[in-house]
């Protein structure tokens, strides 16, 4: 039987993989980073849809940001930001539908033979989930989110250290600033 | 019917902050201007500018304007008056107002002009620099409640409203929402006088009208917000709930707009070394206190 939730789960599942293919069909580079941020989005929805609501807006929430972000990097790295050139997204083709047919065929194996425990029968209340979830990250899974924490951390500030370009000394002047 | 009622109000609240808005500038008060200056913009021509993005241009307005209303679903005028009570309310709200930097992005890359991609790209920076002074205190926030509905985060506050409880918080979010909706003097992204009115540049006529718009409702949305979080939302001696809120919240909308006029319009980088050298640690801070006296207090 198709419900209003499986019509919902279905038409934003589409909607994902749409974005997810216009960001390959563009040539500009804002255009690449805000198709896959609505792509995420639907992905949100998709949450949403299926009752997990503290999950389906974070990551409605987080992708906005990350998106925009890399749409300013790929807009500062790339040399036609805009696609005015017609500059050609799709390289490396072969190795590519490789990986891709790969990962896609790994994550459907990893979702069909995993056992996933007995499947809840309802869905606790949205307040419930949020009550749940506090615990969840502040039990058995801290340590994993923590140590994810803190290795993003650390990537940030080493990636901070490397771009900042070292002091050059004047060998004359010495560092006039903290001589006495 | 509520959603009807509320959408009512929150084109009423708009109208008010264009007002008062002209008013903090001008030092006039004149009720009907905002709606001369509506008729005018509805009556002039729409240029569309040559090899634009003509899907985020269109876009991005209507986008600015949406992702304003969402943020004010969640926000209880009295404890019926609400859209929608999500149990994730505290949290819509930062998912809602994420996608004005979105909105705005759009509206810098699109109308391909240089004074627009500046200001674009200028709100990217100034969202690095208030996001964190957004999320951290509604943490603290939530935090005290114990809960993100937002009905329930007024519950909290019947016997101390968190601008006294969190004083700290409330500065931090009350600057870095005025940095989110771009008033002065983070109006960056606009910048009269410097970038030509920055991602406004390029629009014209009906699309500035529903840019301008979402701007008002963005503001308004905030100033509830704040009421919502730190001022006790509806609650207050001898009046009604519903009058409470509107006093608060068009004080607070006048307060937002009064203080930019004071202050030279910060520089970008000011403003990221600021918020990530001072205001992030005094969130980190306030964090802590709150934790602390909801730990120690009855």
């Amino acid at each position: 039987m198709i419900t209003a939730q499986a019509l919902y789960i279905g038409f934003f599942g589409l909607a994902s993989v749409w974005f997810g293919i216009v960001v390959f069909r563009t040539f500009s580079m804002v255009r690449s980073a805000l198709a896959l941020l609505f792509s995420q989005t639907a992905l949100g929805a998709m949450f949403l849809s299926m009752q997990a609501e503290f999950l389906g807006v974070l990551q409605i929430m987080m992708m906005a940001t990350e998106m925009s972000i890399m749409a300013i990097f790929m807009v500062m790295f790339m040399m036609d930001p805009g696609g005015l050139g017609k500059m050609d997204m799709t390289h490396q083709k072969r190795l590519s539908l490789v990986a891709g047919i790969v990962s896609f065929v790994a994550a459907v194996a990893v979702a069909v033979f995993v056992d996933w425990g007995p499947v809840a029968s309802v869905a606790p209340d949205a307040e419930q989930q949020v009550v749940d979830l506090g615990l969840e990250l502040l039990g058995r899974s801290m340590l994993i989110f923590e140590t994810a924490g803190i290795t993003i951390l650390t990537a940030m500030i080493a990636a901070t250290a490397v771009a900042i370009p070292p002091v050059k000394r004047n060998p004359l002047k010495g560092t006039a600033n903290h001589e006495h | 019917m509520t959603t009807a009622f509320l959408l009512l109000l929150l084109a009423v609240g708009a109208y008010l902050v264009a007002v008062i808005e002209a008013w903090t500038s001008s030092g006039r008060f004149r009720l009907a201007a905002p709606a001369f200056a509506a008729l005018a913009l509805l009556g002039r021509e729409s240029i569309v500018p040559r090899k634009s993005d003509r899907v985020f241009f269109e876009t991005a307005p209507v986008l600015l304007l949406i992702s304003a209303l969402l943020a004010a679903a969640v926000i209880p005028l009295t404890p019926d008056l609400i859209i929608t009570d999500l149990a994730t309310g505290a949290l819509f709200i930062n998912a809602a107002l994420v996608y004005v930097l979105v909105a705005l992005l759009m509206a810098g890359w699109g109308p391909n002009g240089a004074y627009a991609m500046v200001g674009g790209w200028r709100f990217l920076g100034q969202l690095i620099a208030y996001a964190m002074l957004i999320v951290m205190p509604i943490t603290a926030v939530v935090m005290r409640a114990e809960s993100l509905l937002t009905t329930q985060i007024v519950v909290s506050q019947a016997g101390l409203w968190n601008i006294v409880y969190q004083p700290l918080g409330f500065i931090l979010f009350f600057v870095a929402s005025m940095a989110l909706a771009f008033l002065p003097p983070f109006d960056l992204t606009t910048a009269k006088g410097e970038l030509a009115g920055g991602v406004e540049a390029e629009y014209s006529g009906a699309r500035l009208a529903v840019f301008r718009l979402g701007r008002l409702v963005l503001i308004i949305t905030l100033a509830a917000a704040t009421v919502v979080f730190y001022l006790g939302g509806w609650q207050g001696p001898w009046l009604p709930p519903w009058a409470w809120s509107a006093i608060k919240i068009l004080a607070v909308t006048a307060t937002m707009l009064l203080a930019g006029r004071y202050m030279p319009r910060i520089r970008e980088t000011d403003l990221l070394g600021w918020c990530w050298m001072l205001g992030i640690p005094l969130a980190l801070l306030n964090i802590l206190l709150v934790g602390v006296l909801v730990l120690v207090l009855p």
